[in-house]
């Protein structure tokens, strides 16, 4: 789980093992396995740091079925 | 102006009563008593129907079909296009600006809705439901003209039946009773008319308009999702498209061959 902010600036928290793309087209969009867009500040970069980071602190790898 | 509205009415008006004139006799089709049953008894149940706001907007929907324009596609699509190729210069952000100038409320509400970092699906539920709202108010004003022609020959053959009551009272001088039986049909002719060269063109027409409406609010949807979902401009042209017919899509071509003289 991940702390992202949308454009509006509120914060939200969004489950870093369901992300499936990061784009910046200049906005970052996120794009979830189930098809959910989120729109935020961040930059893929921060998204992908925060995400490692994230999973470091966790240890063990997700159980995708 | 709605041209193909008034060249039509008028071609019904003018053939119609050219043929009564042309017939003779067009005196006969004159009554003043035969009139009120009809209009006056047909305005009456519309306005019973009815709930008295959308009464009181009667005149402006009329004067929807008789002044509204087919809505510019292609202008709508370039706009979004180019909504698309800021955004992907200067983010989303930046298109703040231009939606608090558009013409279009909601295209300037959905364009706003992005920028306030409304999520995807949330700003497309909010738009799904405008645009069935819109639908339900169209469908409900054109009900008011579905309703009159109905009722325009329902009440044409009631005036009928009372010429025919009076007539039927007087049997006995047999002189009376084709003139009776005449003046008795002249209702059921109004109300034929006003039905078919009135209401139920009307209606048909706003119809027309509504579902021409509707198109262009999806294809704002459509365009605004694109836009939020940081599609590139081409892309999104290309899906705004569909929405064209051939000829407009060839018309839209066009206009970037003049403007852009062959970019990208």
């Amino acid at each position: 789980m991940i702390e992202v902010s949308r454009l509006n600036g509120s914060m939200f928290i969004l489950n870093a093992d369901l992300i499936e793309t990061v784009e910046a087209n200049p906005d970052t969009v996120v794009t979830l396995l189930n098809g959910h867009r989120y729109v935020v500040k961040e930059t893929p970069e921060e998204i992908v740091e925060r995400a490692a980071a994230y999973r470091a602190k966790r240890g063990a790898s997700p159980s995708l079925t | 102006m709605d041209l193909a509205t008034v060249i039509g009415l008028s071609l019904s008006l003018i053939l119609v009563v050219g043929g009564i004139v042309a017939g003779g006799e067009s005196s006969a089709f004159i009554n003043l008593p035969s009139m009120l049953i009809t209009i006056g008894g047909t305005m009456g149940a519309v306005i019973m129907a009815n709930p008295v706001d959308r009464i009181k907007k009667l005149g402006k929907i009329t004067r929807i079909a008789f002044f509204s324009q087919t809505p510019d596609l292609v202008s709508l699509v370039q706009t979004i296009v180019s909504f698309a190729e800021k955004a992907r210069r200067e983010g989303l952000l930046a298109l703040e600006a231009d939606a608090s100038e558009l013409d279009d409320e909601f295209l300037a509400k959905s364009i706003q809705l992005v920028v306030d970092g409304t999520d995807p699906e949330l700003v497309k539920a909010i738009l799904d439901t405008e645009i069935s709202v819109l639908e339900e108010r169209h469908s409900s004003n054109k009900g008011m003209f579905d309703t009159m022609g109905e009722l325009f020959p329902a009440f044409g053959m009631l005036g009928t039946l009372i010429g025919l009551i009076a007539m039927l009272r007087n049997l006995d001088d047999p002189g009376s009773l084709g003139p009776g039986m005449a003046v008795a049909l002249i209702t059921t002719f109004y109300g034929s008319f006003m039905a078919n060269i009135f209401a139920l063109p009307i209606s048909s027409k706003l119809a027309a308009r509504s579902s021409e409406e509707t198109v262009v609010r999806e294809l704002m949807v459509e365009g605004v999702l694109a836009i939020q979902a940081g599609e590139n401009p081409r892309i999104v042209e290309e899906k705004l498209k569909v929405f064209l017919p051939p000829e407009q899509r060839k018309e839209l071509e066009e206009r970037h061959d003049t403007e852009k003289g062959g970019e990208e």
